[in-house]
């Protein structure tokens, strides 16, 4: 039972994780609001990424918190009304190539396996 | 973040999602949809906004602290819908946890405080215990005169070392009060720069040889004894007849810890016990020392220095041949606390545990019956809570919810409690001894009072949410949702079980004040060996100077003369060691051995009259008879008591045979004493050697024995001492009398342990009525079947009452598997100092038959009330 919740877990860090650079990469183009950053994501993959708010609201929250993005309350420039702006910090974008060199790493694993052949002669 | 920012974090999280689904919306409409329906499309889009909601908070970390708050939201706005069930279980709380926390304050401030308010870091109380020398080897002490200078005059790592010792001379013609003798520096040492009015003792005070005779009082002796007038400063004031100036005033709450309430230069100490000269004496142990860690030293170091010191002075003291025994003298350093001190921790803390045990019993008394008013609460609630459990709350949520209630009772309860922390202290001081409580202390309740009270608040909320945490659990979902009554949401095991906790928390409860109710009886009624009720200490202070010789013989003779023409006078004798003190020990030797090969005894030089005035039997033998010589250089007879036969010829007839003193003397043996329990109380003396003493000599305190009422006999001895001598102002008591002194204390106390006993007891009645109404209340429809079944009434009362019964001997065995152990530890702490025996069928049978009959009693209205269900009803229900 335990290692079943355990194994839960891990997957979800792992998702969770993939958000987290997603977001952080999204953001490295400049400020954005939340709605921009979930468009941003699902337009840059064909609509393949659906964002969830329910996973996107929390995930920012959870990188304000650890303080790899700022937050503040500034208007649009094409509109006349105030959004909710995320920034990338310095140690934001550290984190991000810190996430960005395990991704590879975790894709060149897995292709390793799915594809010896292919990845021995890369 | 801060768990008090949620509320705006909350805000502006809102405002996020709502300007984001607005753009939602926007997309929508710029899509094509119609504006109605956009709306909708964006709420789609967007998901569910509470689980965002919850998702961010989680991502926060404060989630555990929200569902915190809104368990007690909860748990409030339960209580607010049931406000008479809520106030009588926050008053049983209070009760309990305030009884409980009341008197611990008062035995923190007793027993676990250091004895000083300023930098109590630095106070440091030293205990000495001397092996090879002392009688009683493995107790801790006092120090003698000698040791205490050289602690003083050789510590580098004590700043300031003072000694005193407690004593309780007679101030004018009144009761014994008492009196500090204590060194000059003793109030500087204990954080007392100031008096209240003139001044403190200086160094010059103490000056020995030349001893100041001043005083200083406390407060309270100022105010109660000499009626709190300024002009006292000056004046004069008797102790023990001596003459003392009073020279100032310190104030009750400085002197907070003070025991005395008159200090005088410990200098005078061979003015006021008469007698005694433990001053001057090397043998005697007297002083309690205390002082101040110099700011380098730590305690680690000021003990290896004062061990140092201690072992030169060991030295000292066998190359000077002081005594023909050896001496070790091994040291222990405290905070000064009751509860540190070596010799008496153990009792301290037995004590305590006898005296907060039976408080704990009744909080989880007040805890039962909690737990019986939340049952209830739980199954009027049933449908509620089904509900929850039919949507999907998890059993810990439930809990947790249930756990809040219990905590928001027991916190209401603690804070009220909080009164009774400083009120409790200060009834039970008045109650056991009024004069006393004002003499004492200013009692402050400290953090160690605060965490006992939180520690309590817990174990409350914890035990009161036990029981309705398991019938939630345990409910029947679906007879629960139909909106009937199951009659598996509270298990007649819980009911039982109840009713056996109760009763066995009950009886353990009645045990002690049973125990403590025969106390007073066991301490006046205690045989010591002797006669205490009719033989009456003569306190005399006479010159035996060379100058004074003449006169000092004469007013011996008068004075024996003069006693047995007292009405009821039967006889005096003269004894060289005092009641119940500690005697130095002396090297007794068979013939053939050498100094030092002797076994240490107690020697008493005694008058020929001495057994027959004490009335202690003789075992075998002869008594002294005034033809036996009694010069100090003559060999002469001797009486042993039985310890001492026992010592000297393990297998052999001592009688006949013969021993030597240490000035050589050779003794025959001619009688065998039984032995008493004259050196501490229920404690059989050691080996004992009786001489007899020179009719014409000096030295040895007198003792009269009279027949009938004591009080015309006390009253013409003390005026006939004042009429032979006008300085001696004494007040003669009979043993029996001083420790009936001690036994009215002792009555004070067992007089609250009763009242306690009896709220428990009256707790557990109204609890154990609580349960089995409860549980008839759950069975009407059970009865009312087995009616319509046949059962007679007859029948169903006995049903209700068996089960009473069987609950209450059961729980009378779980109390007896309680109270059993409790007491043989207690018989073990206590079985030396204070006459609580231990173990006894007597009080084990009251409890039983106490708690025996008012259970039955509380059992009998419920079972009652069985019979009377109508048998219709419970059917219309079916």
């Amino acid at each position: 039972m335990s290692s079943i919740r355990e194994h839960e877990k891990q997957r979800a860090a792992v998702l969770q994780g993939t958000l987290d650079m997603l977001i952080l990469r999204t953001l490295l183009y400049g400020a954005a609001h939340g709605h921009q950053i979930g468009k941003h994501i699902q337009r840059t993959t064909n609509d393949f990424l659906q964002m969830q708010h329910g996973s996107l609201y929390p995930a920012l929250h959870r990188l304000e918190k650890r303080g790899w993005v700022t937050a503040k309350w500034e208007t649009a420039p094409d509109r006349n009304r105030e959004f909710k702006y995320y920034r990338l910090t310095e140690k934001g974008k550290k984190q991000l190539l810190v996430e960005e060199s395990q991704w590879k790493q975790m894709m060149e694993a897995v292709a390793r396996v799915m594809w010896p052949a292919s990845s021995k002669e890369s | 973040m801060r768990w008090w920012q949620i509320r705006n974090r909350n805000a502006d999280l809102e405002r996020e999602l709502r300007s984001d689904l607005e753009l939602e919306e926007e997309e929508q409409r710029e899509r094509g949809v119609p504006s109605e329906e956009a709306v909708y499309a964006a709420r789609r889009a967007f998901g569910n906004f509470s689980l965002i909601r919850e998702q961010t908070h989680e991502a926060w970390g404060v989630q555990p602290v929200e569902r915190f708050l809104q368990d007690i939201l909860h748990a409030l706005r339960a209580a607010r819908r049931t406000p008479l069930l809520s106030a009588v279980a926050v008053f049983a709380l209070a009760f309990g946890i305030g009884l409980n926390a009341g008197v611990f304050t008062l035995l923190n401030s007793l027993f676990l405080e250091p004895p000083t308010l300023k930098d109590p870091h630095s106070f440091v109380q030293v205990y000495p215990r001397y092996t090879g020398w002392f009688l009683r080897e493995d107790q801790y002490s006092s120090f003698t005169t000698e040791d205490y200078d050289a602690i003083r005059s050789r510590s580098k790592a004590l700043e300031d070392v003072a000694a005193w010792q407690v004593s309780s001379p007679t101030l004018e013609e009144g009761k014994p009060n008492a009196t500090l003798m204590a060194t000059c520096n003793y109030f500087h040492v204990f954080g007392i720069d100031r008096p209240l009015l003139g001044r403190l003792f200086t160094a010059g005070d103490c000056n020995r040889g030349s001893t100041a005779q001043v005083a200083v009082l406390s407060e309270s002796t100022w105010k109660n004894a000499l009626g709190g007038n300024a002009s006292v400063i000056g004046q004069t004031i008797h102790l023990n007849g001596s003459s003392f100036q009073v020279i100032g005033i310190v104030s009750s709450d400085a002197a907070n810890f003070l025991p005395g309430g008159i200090f005088v230069p410990y200098t005078t100490e061979p003015l006021l016990d008469q007698g005694r000269d433990s001053f001057n004496s090397p043998n005697a142990p007297w002083l309690a020392v205390a002082g101040r860690l110099h700011s380098e030293f730590s305690r680690v170091d000021a003990q290896s220095e004062l061990s140092t010191i201690l072992s030169q002075q060991d030295r000292a003291y066998v190359k000077r041949q002081v005594s023909t025994f050896n001496r070790r003298t091994a040291l222990v350093l405290t905070n000064g606390s009751f509860i540190q001190n070596p010799a008496i921790r153990n009792r301290v803390v037995a004590l305590m545990a006898l005296i907060l045990g039976p408080l704990t019993l009744i909080l989880l008394l007040a805890c039962c019956n909690v737990t019986m008013l939340f049952l209830s609460r739980t199954v009027t609630r049933r449908g509620e809570i089904a509900v929850r459990l039919a949507l999907g709350a998890a059993r810990g949520q439930l809990a947790r919810m249930l756990l809040a209630e219990s905590l928001l009772i027991a916190v209401f309860g603690g804070a009220i409690s909080i009164l009774l922390v400083y009120r409790v202290p200060l009834l039970i001081m008045n109650t056991i001894d009024a004069h006393q409580a004002r003499n004492v202390l200013m009692i402050h309740p400290d953090w160690r009072v605060f965490c006992y009270l939180a520690v309590l608040v817990v174990m409350a909320t914890v035990i009161s949410s036990l029981m309705p945490i398991r019938a939630a659990w345990k409910l029947d979902l679906l007879t629960a949702l139909k909106g009937r009554e199951g009659s598996a949401t509270v298990r007649s095991g819980t009911t039982s079980g109840l009713i056996v906790v109760q009763i066995a928390l009950g009886f353990a409860l009645v045990c002690a004040a049973v125990m403590f109710g025969r106390a007073p009886s066991l301490v006046t009624g205690m045989n010591p060996g002797f006669d205490i009720r009719h033989t009456i200490g003569v306190p005399l202070k006479v010159d035996t100077s060379a100058a004074n010789h003449a006169n000092a013989l004469t007013f011996n003779s008068t004075l024996q003369s003069r006693l047995l023409a007292i009405p009821g006078v039967q006889s005096f004798t003269y004894a060289s060691l005092d009641l119940f003190r500690l005697p130095p020990p002396i090297e007794i030797r068979l013939p053939g051995q050498t100094v030092g090969q002797g076994k240490p005894t107690s020697v008493n030089n005694v008058s020929a009259s001495f057994f027959s005035t004490f009335v202690i039997p003789l075992i075998k033998g002869r008594a002294f008879s005034s033809s036996d010589p009694t010069s100090h250089n003559a060999d002469s007879v001797a009486i042993v008591s039985q310890g001492f036969a026992r010592e000297f010829w393990p297998t052999g007839d001592p009688l006949g045979n013969s021993v030597i003193t240490p000035d050589n003397r050779r003794l025959t043996i001619v009688g065998i004493a039984a032995d008493t329990q004259s050196e501490t109380f229920t404690v059989t003396d050691g080996p004992r050697l009786y001489t007899l003493r020179d009719p014409s000599a000096l030295d040895g305190r007198l003792y009269v024995n009279f027949s009938g009422d004591p009080k015309p006999v006390e009253n013409a001895i003390r005026d006939t001492v004042r009429a032979l001598d006008r300085t001696q102002i004494i007040s003669p008591e009979t043993t029996w009398e001083s420790l009936e002194a001690d036994a009215e204390q002792m009555r004070s106390l067992a007089g609250i342990v009763l009242t306690m006993a009896s709220i428990g007891l009256l707790m557990a009645v109204i609890g154990v009525y609580g349960v089995l109404s409860f549980g008839v209340g759950l069975r009407t429809r059970e009865f009312g079947i087995k009616m319509v079944l046949g059962a007679d009434r007859v029948t169903i009362f006995r049903s209700v009452t068996s089960q009473a019964f069987r609950n209450t001997a059961f729980g009378l065995l779980c109390g007896v598997a309680l109270t059993g152990p409790a007491m043989w530890t207690l018989d073990r702490f206590f079985a030396s100092a204070l006459p609580l025996r231990g173990f006894s069928i007597f009080i084990f049978g009251v409890s039983a038959l106490l708690l025996a009959a008012v259970s039955m009693a509380a059992a009998w209205l419920p079972a009652l009330r069985a019979t009377r269900v109508d048998p219709m009803q419970a059917l219309r229900n079916e």
